[in-house]
């Protein structure tokens, strides 16, 4: 089973993870997302790319509920994302990790064990520890450290291991990225394939940059704006395992090429 | 060119010159023994008489000679002041909490408090003390009264000081109001009310007197009054230093307390 989803993760038949059909979103009279239907498998890895204003982060905010559609209908796991926030299957990653300053990194991951715990039926918990969590975004030895006291980068990978400590079917990451500087950045990109690999988490990934959507995404879905609609959805023919000279292979530059084509006619 | 030449010789003269470094309490305690040598040799060239302004000497044998009275009138300021701190800092502290949970509360109940702010302390006072009577109930009124306003305010900041990422992490998690309260605002607000606290820490003693001041035998401010009545002057400083002295201590316990507490930089709160 194991080695069947590491050579082609890719052909093995899943269940739906999220169903949009037909979803609109406006905020005060501004359509921002417009007809939006699409379907990702279980155990996916999608990137979400396009220009600004094109409603990248709203796509991952009304597949979490933290806003709501004013037509058409999402499915989460054959749930409406309202109760599968309740049943806690999404994880979502911030921009600028939101750590709360006053926890230590460990403090930190474990927040989700202590909030909104009562309501949820049915809470799954990582078979890994935090500590253990922590060490495998690779911040052993930092669990006491304050947020202040760690580097971007660093605070950004508490954030991932505070989103993988309830064992999320669905992880949504608006630019987690965004903001560190380029090796680190690569670094994280390598880890998040690494992460993915391991937990078999269902990712939607929003960035900005071509490189990180083509590297790490299986297909990427490509939004254009005003109002934010799908302009299409790529598959990346790249192999599974990805390491960061994958970058170098024409098959990846050609990939890469034809998304910035794609962007410039947004 | 001499202006260059004088300018390297200056440079030159800085290298050669190593700054000695002095402990940062040598510069303000230095300033303060100035002043008082000053003070003390001022009145006593001037021969200024001891009831209009006594001289630092006679200041430190009244504290002597008079502590007992001293004593016996800074406790009840004393009591006054922390029951008027806590009290006047609770109440605004439920209120900041009740305002960020329920705007429409915030909208009808804040231009009251800024209009019982904008009353001064000296004109309610006489009112509080003759709806409430001579006892401590006035006093701590008047108190937390003047603490009231600053911590409301501040607390009122800090609560809604958490960044939308953190509300939204709360969202996500399903969190409750309560746990977004105790475990995400309360925290995110402390550094603000801390603020608050040292203001409060020196203010309610400036109410406690003030209440004193009105109708009162005994406290620190009965005895200022007393004294200045008397012409008792060198008493009436120590009476001054040893309110001075009590509002530092508050403004200390608040400063070693926040010290404690507040162990994240604040700077980093978004």
């Amino acid at each position: 089973m194991s080695v069947l989803s590491e050579v082609a993760p890719e052909v093995v038949e899943r269940n739906v993870a999220i169903e949009i059909d037909q979803t609109f979103v406006d905020f005060d009279n501004l359509n921002v997302l417009n007809d939006i239907s699409l379907s990702i498998s279980e155990g996916e890895f999608i990137t979400i790319l396009g220009p600004s204003g094109c409603g990248k982060s709203t796509l991952l905010r009304v597949v979490s509920d933290l806003v709501s559609s004013s037509k058409g209908t999402i499915s989460v796991f054959g749930k409406s994302p309202e109760f599968a926030r309740r049943d806690r299957d999404i994880a979502f990653v911030f921009q600028d990790a939101a750590l709360l300053p006053w926890r230590t990194a460990l403090e930190n991951v474990k927040l989700p064990l202590e909030m909104g715990v009562k309501g949820c039926k049915n809470l799954h918990v990582n078979e890994k520890s935090p500590e253990e969590l922590l060490e495998m975004v690779g911040l052993k030895g930092r669990e006491n450290a304050l947020p202040h006291e760690l580097s971007g980068g660093m605070r950004q990978r508490v954030a991932i291991a505070r989103a993988l400590v309830c064992k999320p079917k669905l992880l949504l990451m608006d630019e987690p990225f965004g903001a560190l500087d380029e090796i680190t950045r690569d670094w994280l990109n390598v880890e998040i394939r690494r992460i993915w690999k391991e937990t078999g988490t269902t990712i939607l990934f929003v960035t900005h940059s071509i490189p990180e959507a083509v590297f790490l995404g299986q297909r990427v879905l490509m939004l254009e704006a005003h109002p934010g609609r799908v302009k299409e959805l790529i598959e990346v023919e790249l192999p599974a395992d990805r390491c960061l000279s994958t970058r170098e292979t024409t098959q990846f530059v050609k990939i890469a090429a034809r998304l910035r084509k794609l962007l410039e006619e947004c | 060119m001499a202006i260059a030449n004088n300018v390297n010789s200056n440079v030159a003269m800085h290298r050669k010159n190593k700054t000695i470094v002095l402990p940062t309490w040598f510069a303000p305690i230095a300033v303060v023994i100035a002043l008082l040598i000053i003070w003390q040799v001022g009145v006593r060239v001037f021969g200024v008489p001891t009831f209009i302004a006594p001289a630092p000497t006679d200041v430190a044998s009244a504290i002597a000679s008079d502590y007992p009275i001293l004593i016996n009138n800074f406790w009840p300021t004393f009591v006054e002041a922390l029951m008027g701190f806590f009290v006047g800092n609770s109440i605004a502290v439920a209120l900041a909490i009740i305002f960020v949970h329920n705007k429409s509360v915030e909208r009808a109940f804040f231009p009251l408090a800024v209009f019982v702010n904008t009353i001064p302390i000296l004109a309610v006072a006489p009112i509080l003390v003759l709806i409430f009577g001579n006892g401590l109930t006035a006093k701590v009124i008047i108190s937390a009264l003047i603490c009231f306003f600053p911590t409301l305010v501040n607390m009122v900041k800090g609560l809604e000081s958490v960044g939308k990422d953190a509300l939204d992490l709360g969202r996500v998690l399903s969190a409750t109001q309560n746990e977004i309260l105790w475990k995400i605002r309360l925290p995110a607000s402390l550094p603000y009310l801390f603020a608050a606290l040292k203001i409060a820490a020196t203010t309610c003693v400036v109410g406690a007197i003030v209440g004193e001041w009105v109708g009162a035998d005994i406290g620190l401010g009965a005895l200022i009054l007393d004294a200045t009545h008397n012409f008792r002057t060198p008493l009436l400083y120590a009476a001054v230093f040893a309110s001075s002295m009590l509002a530092v201590t508050f403004f200390g316990v608040v400063t070693l307390v926040e010290r404690r507490v507040i162990k994240w930089n604040p700077r980093n709160l978004r």
